[in-house]
């Protein structure tokens, strides 16, 4: 019988649970898509060289992690279907049946309509997966192949982590019904808005906001007093004292209001401390640029503790618009009587002010929520062009060879093999190599060799020869050099002003050999890859080979270009080879080798782990945020059947009605991602600015911008389908019939 | 005394062929301007269905309403909100006031709806307020005033533009006694003060003593009517107490 009553219901009460349906199919598609290309089923064509068991790991942790945050939205909706079918409890309960049945009445209709949605979840789940199997081919650099996704170990996963999800919240919601009291169920619709008062999270808010402050006044007398030196230029000076003075005066405006808070109001004193955050994240945010531009040192980690600083400031902000923004309604509505009294304005206010003013924690945390997901949708394409871009720049060989100096004591010490194991490794594999280059680098002057202070370190030189050599290697131009010249090469993220500033100082070098003139042609800066550079240096110097000879070679590297790719096993074979040759020591020459394929491989791996995981957490976050706004709007829907059939009653007509609905919704959505959208183009552009070298370097902002605005779009796209449908139904459940 | 409202030969059925239900079977009635109209009759007679009927908000099978000459059948659906707007003022028994406004907002409510200048709104409601007695709580919220406040509240929000006819349906009917006597008196000084047309739907006696004259339904048909004329309001009521002996079961509702 109340398997009947089960089914009957669920069948029945299918339109109350379509929201329910839909976040938990939404839920499980993306924690299906995402999961499956960590199967051990999975074997995408990504060629011989790579090896995609090195994702397994990674991926599954950081879904699994990400995915802990679904159970927050499986918890909320639940409950918004429990407040829903009150009413019907409260009807089985005066007929009789016990509550504990009623319960478990519902825990089975959940978990029944659950069950439903694991299914289509998992379908659409396959086909979502091809979207992220075409984002992992294309990071592999392979073109899409339709793929099958449909795998027995990942559909367990996925049915096995909902399956519990489900079993967990159905028991919290037994217990829920089980406590709550029939009359407070019966009357559950009927209830008004719970009376209008502000909760105290504000305050305690404020108090640790204060403790913040104060820790910003201390790091910016410890900053003043040891890096602060009075021949900076004034922005500096402004930077230094704004640093100290804000934070201080915004402890200061709380210590006054504290004394006359009973006549100024708690208001007054957030829009004092909002005021004075604004102005706290406008310094802050300018520190980078000033310190790149006047090169201040500032100590190591400081644009991180800044950046602390600055999302301490605008997550205060966040709580202080939110918490504002009803308080500043009522105040517009009082002294604006056109305003108030416009159509059906009245109304209109009537329905933001109590909606926010009982739920200013909730559009926080949304706020809060949706700045980290713009946050994360924007940063992963940064971190992983960055990190392909030096992929690019570290793997130009297919095999290179690099050694450090920065322990060897003693010149008798210094590299001077030639690596024969390596070519000997590649005639025994029959792999073809079409370039092959020992490449030396050398002291200009010998006296040097002892020095070994980071800011000192000396910039070596490579001869002329072995640098065409490179070139040629890399499909570049050969360049020449007169008798006595010399010229330089730099590294990509060595900034214009600093190779400025480096050349402007020397046009003639000093060696051991002779002097140097710096040629017409001062500079290089094409990407040749980073181990032609001496440790903390950018750049090389170019030599005539005749002076290279006189002078003491350092370090000594090899770069090869094989024929063909080096799969993913004999790479792995020559590393270990030549690991076992020339290990790891504490002292003496430090050997390196890299090849193409391991580190292709490895940083591929791990830039796809960075960027899926990223993603998978945006969009998580962001459709939790949309859901929870949504589904704030429909849990009231008796509400607001009730109080636009009022208006109806007294004469509204229904287009105006409409109206007043795609209102009410426009600000419902538009107020929190406003704010949101604010605040993170804040936090991206410090981000930015923080890394603007390596973009420019690795990525170019253009090519960083057409990512972030594809971006944009489809986030647009995502929010308008969450607006449209809330949009529908929310007129569905307030019309008339 | 003109004639404002006239019914008339209006029928109602619900259902389909073979299982007919006729909710309000051939009523005819006319109301004069000024007056204070009661129909009583016990659950299901069609009281309510009649006031729906009325007001625009339900339709009914056959027959014809003319408000002020105007015949309401004939009125577009989309002038109807306009229609309601203009002509009629509403009371109902549970109040209907917004939750998220206060009751002077509430009040304002209503001459927003109808484009009252800005500058004239706030005289308004401030005289109608007063007129009623309610100004002390004009700033309250309605879950922070009695029930009897905000049924005057609604009573405020339905004649402050002035309708042609005021409906109310069971005004009375979540209130206690003292809130139920001072909320009549306030219909009945309106009526004849203001002279306002009021048309009141109740079950109870009491209640319909109030008005000058009553029609009772029974089965969706008019059983009988009595006028007040110049009977004393407790003379009236034992009239209408007869009445309900008559019908029968109408003892219950007087006790």
């Amino acid at each position: 019988m109340y398997a009947k009553l089960i089914f009957r219901n669920a069948k029945r009460s299918a339109k109350d649970y379509l929201v329910y349906i839909i976040t938990m199919t939404l839920c499980v598609m993306l924690f299906y898509a995402f999961l499956s290309i960590s199967s051990s089923n999975y074997q995408p064509d990504i060629g011989s060289e790579y090896n995609v068991t090195m994702l397994g790991a990674g991926m599954k942790a950081a879904i699994c992690g990400v995915t802990l945050l679904l159970l927050f939205l499986i918890r909320y909706v639940n409950s918004y279907m429990l407040r829903r079918k009150q009413r019907e409890f409260a009807v089985q309960s005066v007929m009789g049946m016990e509550q504990k049945t009623i319960g478990w009445l519902f825990f089975a209709e959940t978990f029944v309509m659950g069950a439903v949605a694991i299914v289509i979840g998992i379908f659409l789940g396959v086909i979502c997966s091809q979207f992220i199997t075409a984002m992992l081919l294309s990071s592999y650099g392979q073109d899409y192949k339709l793929s099958w996704m449909l795998f027995p170990d990942t559909v367990l996963l996925t049915i096995c982590f909902f399956a519990l999800s489900l079993f967990v919240v159905g028991l919290f919601n037994v217990r829920t019904i089980r406590k709550i009291k029939i009359i407070d169920m019966l009357y559950a619709d009927k209830q008004n808005e719970p009376h209008f008062k502000k909760s105290r999270y504000m305050p305690v808010i404020a108090v640790l906001f204060n403790v913040i402050l104060a820790w910003m006044v201390f790091e910016g007398v410890v900053k003043k007093h040891f890096y602060f030196d009075v021949r900076f230029a004034f922005p500096v000076h402004i930077m230094f004292w704004g640093n100290i003075i804000i934070p201080a005066f915004g402890i200061l405006w709380s210590l006054i209001w504290l004394v006359r808070h009973k006549k100024w109001g708690f208001d007054k004193f957030v829009i004092g401390q909002c005021l004075i955050t604004i102005l706290n994240a406008c310094f802050l945010a300018s520190i980078p640029q000033i310190q790149g531009k006047y090169y201040v040192a500032l100590g190591a980690g400081n644009l991180n503790q800044y950046l602390i600083f600055i999302l301490a400031d605008l997550i205060f902000l966040i709580c202080g618009i939110i918490y504002l923004a009803s308080s500043l309604l009522v105040a517009w509505k009082e002294k604006s009587l056109a305003h108030k009294y416009q159509g059906q304005n009245l109304f209109f206010f009537g329905q933001i002010i109590s909606k926010l003013q009982t739920t200013t924690k909730t559009m926080t945390l949304i706020c809060l929520t949706l700045v980290l997901s713009i946050f994360l949708f924007i940063a992963a394409p940064a971190l992983t062009g960055w990190a392909s871009g030096y992929l690019d720049i570290r793997s130009m060989y297919d095999v290179q060879i690099s050694t450090r100096y920065n322990d060897v004591y003693d010149e008798a010490d210094l590299p001077r093999d030639n690596y024969e194991l390596v070519t000997e490794f590649l005639e025994e594999h029959n792999i073809e190599t079409s370039f092959d280059r020992l490449v030396n680098l050398y002291l200009p002057n010998k006296a040097d060799f002892h020095n070994r202070v980071k800011l000192d370190f000396p910039v070596v030189a490579m001869s002329l020869s072995d640098y065409n050599a490179l070139r040629e290697m890399l499909g570049m131009e050969q360049i020449s050099l007169k008798k006595n010249e010399f010229t330089t090469q730099w590294q990509s993220i060595a900034t214009e002003d600093e190779r400025t500033e480096f050349l402007s100082g020397i046009t003639t070098v000093s060696t051991d050999a002779g002097d140097l003139v710096l040629a017409e042609t001062g500079y290089y800066d094409e990407p040749i890859g980073e181990t032609v550079y001496n440790d903390y240096t950018d750049v090389v110097y170019i030599f005539p080979d005749s002076i290279c000879k006189k002078l003491l070679s350092v370090m000594k590297n090899r770069y090869i270009i094989t024929a063909e790719p080096v799969s993913y096993d004999d790479t792995k074979d020559l590393e270990a080879e030549f690991n076992s040759v020339y290990p790891e020591s504490a002292e003496g020459v430090h050997y390196y080798m890299r090849t193409h394929t391991q580190q292709v491989n490895s940083t591929k791996a791990e830039m796809f782990v960075l960027k899926a995981s990223m993603t998978y957490g945006a969009v998580v976050l962001m459709v939790i945020c949309l859901t929870i706004l949504a589904l704030q709007q429909l849990l009231d829907a008796t509400h607001y059947r009730y109080r636009f059939g009022v208006l109806r009653k007294l004469g509204v007509k229904e287009n105006e009605i409409d109206r007043l609905v795609l209102k009410q919704l426009a600000v419902w959505f538009g107020l929190p991602i406003a704010v949101a959208i604010l605040i993170s183009l804040v936090v991206i552009f410090y981000f930015f600015q923080m890394i603007a070298v390596q973009i420019s370097a690795y990525l170019g902002f253009s090519a960083l911008m057409a990512q972030v605005g594809t971006i944009v779009g489809i986030l647009i796209l995502l929010l308008l389908c969450y607006f449209i449908s809330t949009w529908i139904l929310f007129k569905q459940s307030i019309s008339g019939n | 005394m003109s004639e404002l409202l006239k019914l008339d030969h209006i029928q109602k059925y619900y259902g389909n062929e073979g299982a007919i239900t006729r909710a309000i079977n051939d009523i005819s009635f006319s109301v004069k301007q000024g007056k204070f109209l009661g129909i009583m009759g016990a659950s299901g007679s069609g009281k309510t269905t009649l006031l729906n009927c009325i007001s625009t908000i339900d339709t009914f099978s056959a027959g014809r309403i003319y408000l002020d000459g105007a015949d309401v059948t004939k009125i577009k659906p989309k002038a109807l909100a306009r229609f309601r707007r203009e002509n009629l003022g509403f009371i109902f028994q549970d109040f209907n006031l917004l939750d998220t406004l206060t009751i002077s907002e509430n009040i304002a409510l209503a001459l927003t709806i109808n484009k009252v200048p800005v500058g004239k709104i706030d005289q308004q409601v401030q005289n109608i307020a007063e007129t009623l007695n309610i100004t002390a709580i004009l700033n309250k919220y309605p879950y922070q005033v009695s029930g009897g406040q905000k049924q005057r509240c609604a009573c405020a929000r339905a004649i402050i533009n002035k309708p042609k006819l005021i409906l109310a349906d069971e005004p009375t009917g979540a209130l206690d006694s003292h809130s139920s006597q001072m909320l009549l008196s306030t219909m009945q000084s309106i009526n004849e003060q203001l002279g306002a047309t009021i048309l009141m739907v109740t079950h109870d006696a009491f209640s319909a003593s109030y008005a000058n004259r009553i029609l009772f339904l029974k089965d969706g048909e008019i059983f009988t009517e009595i006028h007040k004329g110049s009977n004393t309001r407790k003379a009236f009521f034992e009239k209408i107490l007869d009445v309900l002996t008559m019908m029968g079961g109408g003892q219950t509702d007087v006790c």
